[in-house]
Formats: structure tokens, sequence, C-alpha cells
């Protein structure tokens, strides 16, 4: 009963003192969540296409930043740019821009991954075959190679979203008004009735992610499954820079050749 | 402060990671069960904890937890000093172990069906098929993806700073307030868990390495 009762707090766990004040509530998470996925695309897909780089000054660089970014708590990040952020930029960032740039960070490496791991999943031959009909590098990467490793992702990019949407209740440390702090606003009215305010939160959460990992499923059974987190690619693959070292086809061989470790199907 | 932080952070490490995987195996042994209850209970506990942000769960251990029960436990718990740090073990273990027993679940989907066949004509009762022959190819077919959870797992128990638990990132931010020099200590503690985690992580590559079984003896049995 004390949980239907929660249902006169609706508008405040949806959309938090919206009328009034800033947007807020579960609204929130999800803006929160797109914006970071969306802006953070193109700066981890970058990022993962250049790890596959040969050339060290390119290589290095985006495993070094990959690596440092995955292995920090978010929580870190946050704090780091919640109190850095206003250091830079003077104090007209607000939590909410702050919460946005940690959180695209912290999603842009694991994109990276996912990225990397996209497109070393497309078979080499498939790039050989582009290759050998003629199109440049930049062709085909963009008509062949692409396109097989976006539809390969996609299953892995939205149960990334689903972990970037429930990682967005972490920026409550920070204050930002999101569906976390709303339930422990409500419980706070009503220390009584504590639970059914956090019980209607995590409803909101798992509605949310539980449609969304719903949907990965979906997509996973008709893409057929790609498990990202064993994958382990160990070769580093020269072809896919757009732009090779000395730029001709002609001397692919011997690239590839100090470049990808000799694999077991080549010993024979 | 900040070394009893690294201390805090160490123990809920080890005791989160030991006692998710024992529970997440327990539950994705459930979930394969043949028995209904077993499997709908695993399936849902998956379906709800892997849903809900983990910190959703150490807030509610905190704050709710305590009141549900009855009153004499909840004041004893509310008063009992390390609670915090408790309620964080409970918090990242049922999230953790949700994760667990999914990567367990598809490592034991894995194992070829003569293994357990094998097993139940060498005479073996149910308990021992798992503690003998499939429990460690489980892990062995799983090593790779649990260890990056227990990696994400290790990042996770930064969360229980929103419970005071004292552990490195509540260190670093009472530092902050305390003296003012939130940089030096939050670097201190961005650098501690980068080194953590890359330990971790090469600890994970060598067991791999180590459990490695030569894949052609493999291959060969499959033929027959």
């Amino acid at each position: 009963m004390d949980l239907l009762e929660q249902f006169a707090n609706i508008n405040f766990y949806l959309l938090g003192p919206y009328p009034k004040g800033e947007i807020g509530g579960l609204c929130l998470n999800i803006i929160l969540a797109l914006l970071a996925i969306g802006s953070s695309f193109i700066f981890g897909a970058l990022l993962g296409y250049s790890r596959l780089s040969c050339r060290l000054y390119i290589k290095y660089p985006c495993i070094a930043f990959i690596e440092i970014v995955r292995s920090t708590p978010l929580i870190m990040l946050i704090f780091w740019f919640y109190f850095f952020l206003p250091y830079f930029f003077g104090g007209s960032v607000t939590i909410f821009w702050s919460a946005v740039v940690s959180l695209s960070i912290y999603a842009a490496a694991y994109q990276a991954e996912i990225v990397r791991a996209g497109i070393m999943a497309v078979p080499r031959g498939q790039l050989e075959a582009a290759l050998s009909t003629g199109m440049s590098r930049y062709k085909a990467m963009r008509f062949v190679v692409l396109p097989q490793g976006f539809k390969m992702m996609l299953p892995s990019f939205v149960s990334f979203f689903v972990s970037l949407f429930k990682d967005t209740s972490v920026t409550y440390i920070i204050g930002v008004i999101e569906l976390t702090q709303t339930g422990i606003i409500i419980s706070q009215r009503q220390p009584d009735k504590m639970y059914a305010a956090y019980f209607s939160m995590a409803i909101g959460f798992w509605l949310v992610c539980y449609s969304f990992s719903h949907l990965a499923r979906k997509l996973e059974k008709r893409i057929g499954v790609f498990d990202l987190e064993s994958y382990r690619p160990e070769a580093c693959r020269d072809e896919f820079m757009l732009l090779p070292r000395r730029g001709k086809i002609g001397e692919e061989a011997d690239q590839s050749a100090r470049c990808i470790p000799a694999g077991p199907e080549l010993k024979g | 402060m900040m070394i009893t932080g690294v201390k805090i952070t160490l123990i809920l490490l080890a005791t989160t990671t030991v006692t998710s995987l024992c529970l997440g195996t327990v539950i994705a042994i459930m979930r394969i069960s043949r028995i209904r209850i077993f499997h709908i209970l695993g399936n849902l506990y998956v379906e709800i904890f892997r849903n809900i942000p983990g910190l959703f769960l150490i807030l509610f251990f905190y704050f709710v937890f305590p009141e549900v029960l009855p009153s004499s436990i909840g004041a004893k718990l509310n008063a009992y000093l390390y609670y915090p740090v408790v309620a964080g073990i409970l918090g990242l273990t049922i999230d953790n172990a949700s994760y667990v027993s999914d990567i367990l679940r598809s490592g034991r989907l894995s194992i070829p069906h003569g293994q357990r066949d094998a097993a139940i004509s060498t005479g073996l009762s149910r308990v021992q098929q798992y503690l003998y022959v499939l429990l460690p190819q489980m892990y062995r077919t799983a090593l790779p993806p649990l260890g990056t959870r227990m990696v994400h797992n290790f990042k996770n128990t930064s969360l229980c700073m929103a419970i005071t638990a004292p552990e490195l990132t509540w260190a670093t931010q009472q530092i902050e307030s305390l003296t003012f020099r939130g940089i030096e200590a939050t670097s201190i503690a961005t650098l501690f868990y980068i080194v953590l985690a890359g330990i971790m992580v090469s600890v994970i590559i060598l067991l791999e390495k180590i459990l490695k079984i030569d894949v052609s003896s493999i291959t060969h049995s499959k033929t027959l």
C-alpha cells in the first residue's frame, strides 16, 4: 500500500523539479546516458580505430588513454571533472555538464573497445576482396568493412547503453538530481516509509534497463552472438589504416609481414 | 587515512570477489538445473539484479535494510561501526553475482555433453560431477570474461563511498575537505586504482596461460 502511495510522487520521480526548476528524475538519467553515448561515439570510434594502427605514435597513446580510463572507477573520473572543469573554464560549468563530460570520456574508452573488436571480427578476406576490386583504402573501410563491423557491434552497443544508463546513477554523488537523488529526497521526507521510495526507484531503473537489455538480446539473436568480453585480438592489422605508410597497395605484403605475427595456419 | 582507505578497499575487493564467485556459482547451477523452481528462481534473480544499478543496492542495504528488519536487530546494525563496509559487501556481492552467474552459465553451456556423460558413466554422484568435472572446466572456459568482471567489481568498490564506508575514494574526499589538497589526493588514489587494476589483469592473463589446454586435443576428441 505504501508503494501505491508513491504514485502521488510519480512526477517527481520522472521529471524531478521540472516545471519549477531544472529537469531531473528518470528523464535526466536517460538524457545523460544518451548525451554521453552520442558525444562519445565518434571519439570512441576514432580511438578504437587508431588502436589498430601499426604506427606506434598513434597506437600507444590510444592504448594508454583507453586503459587508463578503463581502469579508473567512474566516481574518480566524475570527481576529476567535477573539480577541474570549473578550474579551467571558470565557474560557469554546471554539475550537469561536468557529469556529461565525465560520462562521455568513460563511454569513449569502452566504445573504443567495442569498435575495435567489431572491426577485428570482420573476416580479413572482405577487405582483401574490396582492395582487389580497386577500391581505395578509405572506400574499402567505408563501404565494406565498417558496415559489417557496425552490424556486429550493435548488440554490444545496446548492452553498453544499459550499463551506462545504470552508471548515470553514480552522478547523484556530485548532486545531480536524477532518479537516485529524487528517491533519496522522497525517502527523507517520510523516513518511516523509506523502503517504498527505494522500491519505486528500483522499479524505474529496472523498467528502462530491462526493455533495453531485452532489445539487446533480440538483436544478438538476429545478428548472432558476439561475445565481446572474451574476444582478445592479438594481431595488429596495418591494412586497416586509412593512410598506409607508403601509400601503395603493392607494398602491402612486406608491411603485413612486419605487423602480423604468423598465425598457426601459416605454419601449416 | 589513505592507508586505512587502501586497506578497506582491499578488504572489500577480496571479500566481494570470493562471495560473489560463490553466490554466482550457486545461481549459475540453479539456472542450469532441471528442477523447475530452481531454474525460475535463478533466472528471476539475474533478471532483477542485472537491471538495477549497483549503487542502488549499496544504498538499499545501508539505509533500508536495517529498517525492514525487526527493530532490535536494525538498531544493533545501525550502531555497528563497520556497518557501511558490511552493507557495501552485501550490495556489491549481489550486484556482481548476477553477472558472474551469467558468465559461468555460458561457460557451462560451452562444455561438450560428453564430459557429463563420462562423469555419469564413471559413477560419480551429482555433487561429484559438478565438483570434479564440470566446475573446473566452467571456471577455465569462463576465465577471461570473469576476469574483466572482477576488475569491474574492483572499480565498483569505490561506490561504497556513497555510504561513508571509509575506503580509498572516501578517504580522498576527506583529505580534500580537511586539507584542500584535492589534486594530490585524487591523483594518488587514481594511480592506485590503475596500478591495482593492471596487477589484476596481469594475474588473470597469467592464470589463463597456466590453465590453457592444448587446443588440438580438444578438437580431436570432438571429431571422435
